[in-house]
């Protein structure tokens, strides 16, 4: 180690009163390189060497050029490594989304298949065929069948150039939508594709508005089978009704009903019970 | 010159070798580079000057590259790492500023 430098007299270290980034800045080179050359020009004969870079600082400027490449292939490695690492975890999601549209389309095909043998169970007799009839009904009135009929299309959107979540359409929203289209008498209802059940849930979950638990983007389109030439009237009649009509004159949200002389609603995805049981028993 | 001779030796050898670093260690190599970067350039600016010693800049380089590695450890252990190696990288880079600068003046007298 180098000799200690020889402090000044002052009793107190110089970063004490020139200030530490004054300090670091003003020593910023070695001071022993000082020290030394002062000790050289002093004339001390053991100290008479070369001022020109010898082989030790040679070797040194190897070791710091061997440091730097490899600090650089490192860092380039590890990157690469990064990398290949995220590209194997989108495989992976891909595969997995893969497997489970597979796996849900299975559903709704077994789901057909089931009510295909159902129905021809049920056709083989007349006590089979009133079933089915009053099964094709509850289906209707439940959301477990498509349904076809006239009706109207209601389409909403957030205000353009919306900016506070005032001007967007919210869960809040689209439930009061819903419920002035009951209150004015439609007799089924899907938004976006989504069957509404006496079991859907129309819900904000982040900043998307779910149904069925399934996230919908917008605009949304609700379509629901009625009376076309009544609908429109008793609608503006309903309280969330009348409430829509202010939203869009207040905040600007968009609001869009027309009759439509076929619509056709597809059956809800999921229906299952899992506490409720038939309290008459079976038939 | 023989010290640029050493450095291209050096920067062919690592890139032709591809040394693996060990795991342990990796976390302190950009710190270590740093600190060497710092060694050099108040070497460059001491030879410009003069007064260059073989001696003072071998023993300046090994502490330097030591004692950063040895804070980032310390830091690590107790907790601290990510501010103690910010801390080192700004007073290392305010030092070489200052160097780049001194040699900056010897190279163009501006």
């Amino acid at each position: 180690m180098p000799d200690e430098p020889e402090r000044s007299t002052t009793d107190s270290p110089p970063q004490m009163w020139i200030g530490l980034l004054d300090h670091i800045t003003a020593h910023s080179m070695d001071e022993d390189y000082a020290n030394v050359s002062r000790r050289r020009s002093s004339g001390s004969p053991r100290d008479q060497r070369d001022v020109r870079p010898g082989v030790a600082a040679m070797v040194m400027l190897g070791l710091f050029g061997l440091l730097v490449a490899t600090a650089a292939v490192q860092t380039s490695r590890n990157a690469v490594a990064a990398e290949s690492g995220r590209e194997g975890l989108i495989t992976q999601i891909k595969a997995r989304s893969a497997k489970v549209d597979a796996t849900r389309d299975r559903i709704v095909e077994t789901r057909r298949e089931v009510e295909r043998l159902q129905t021809q169970f049920l056709d083989d007799t007349e006590e089979g065929r009133a079933i089915s009839r009053r099964l094709d009904r509850l289906g209707t009135d439940t959301g477990s069948l498509a349904v076809t009929g006239p009706g109207v299309k209601v389409v909403v959107d957030d205000a353009p150039d919306a900016t506070s979540s005032q001007q967007e359409v919210l869960d809040q929203d689209l439930q009061k939508l819903v419920n002035a289209l009951w209150e004015s008498g439609v007799e089924a209802i899907s938004i976006n594709g989504q069957r509404l059940t006496n079991l859907s849930a129309i819900r904000q979950a982040g900043s998307a508005i779910t149904v069925n638990y399934r996230s919908l983007a917008r605009p949304y389109v609700v379509s629901a089978i009625g009376d076309p030439n009544s609908i429109p009237a008793r609608f503006v009649e309903t309280e969330h009704g009348a409430e829509w009509l202010d939203l869009e004159a207040t905040f600007g949200l968009q609001f869009d009903l027309t009759s439509e002389e076929s619509l056709t609603l597809p059956a809800a995805t999921r229906l299952d019970l899992r506490y409720a049981t038939s309290s008459e028993g079976s038939q | 010159m023989i010290a640029g001779l050493g450095l291209l030796v050096g920067i062919f050898l690592g890139l032709l070798l591809q040394p693996d670093v060990p795991l342990w260690l990796e976390p302190y190599l950009p710190i270590a580079v740093v600190a060497a970067l710092d060694a050099v350039f108040g070497a460059l600016r001491a030879f410009l000057d003069g007064i260059f010693d073989d001696r003072v800049f071998v023993v300046s380089f090994l502490s330097n590259v030591l004692i950063a590695a040895l804070i980032v450890y310390l830091g690590d252990k107790l907790g601290v790492g990510g501010q103690l190696s910010t801390g080192v990288v700004v007073v290392l880079g305010i030092r070489i500023f200052a160097n780049v600068a001194a040699i900056r003046r010897h190279l163009l007298h501006a």
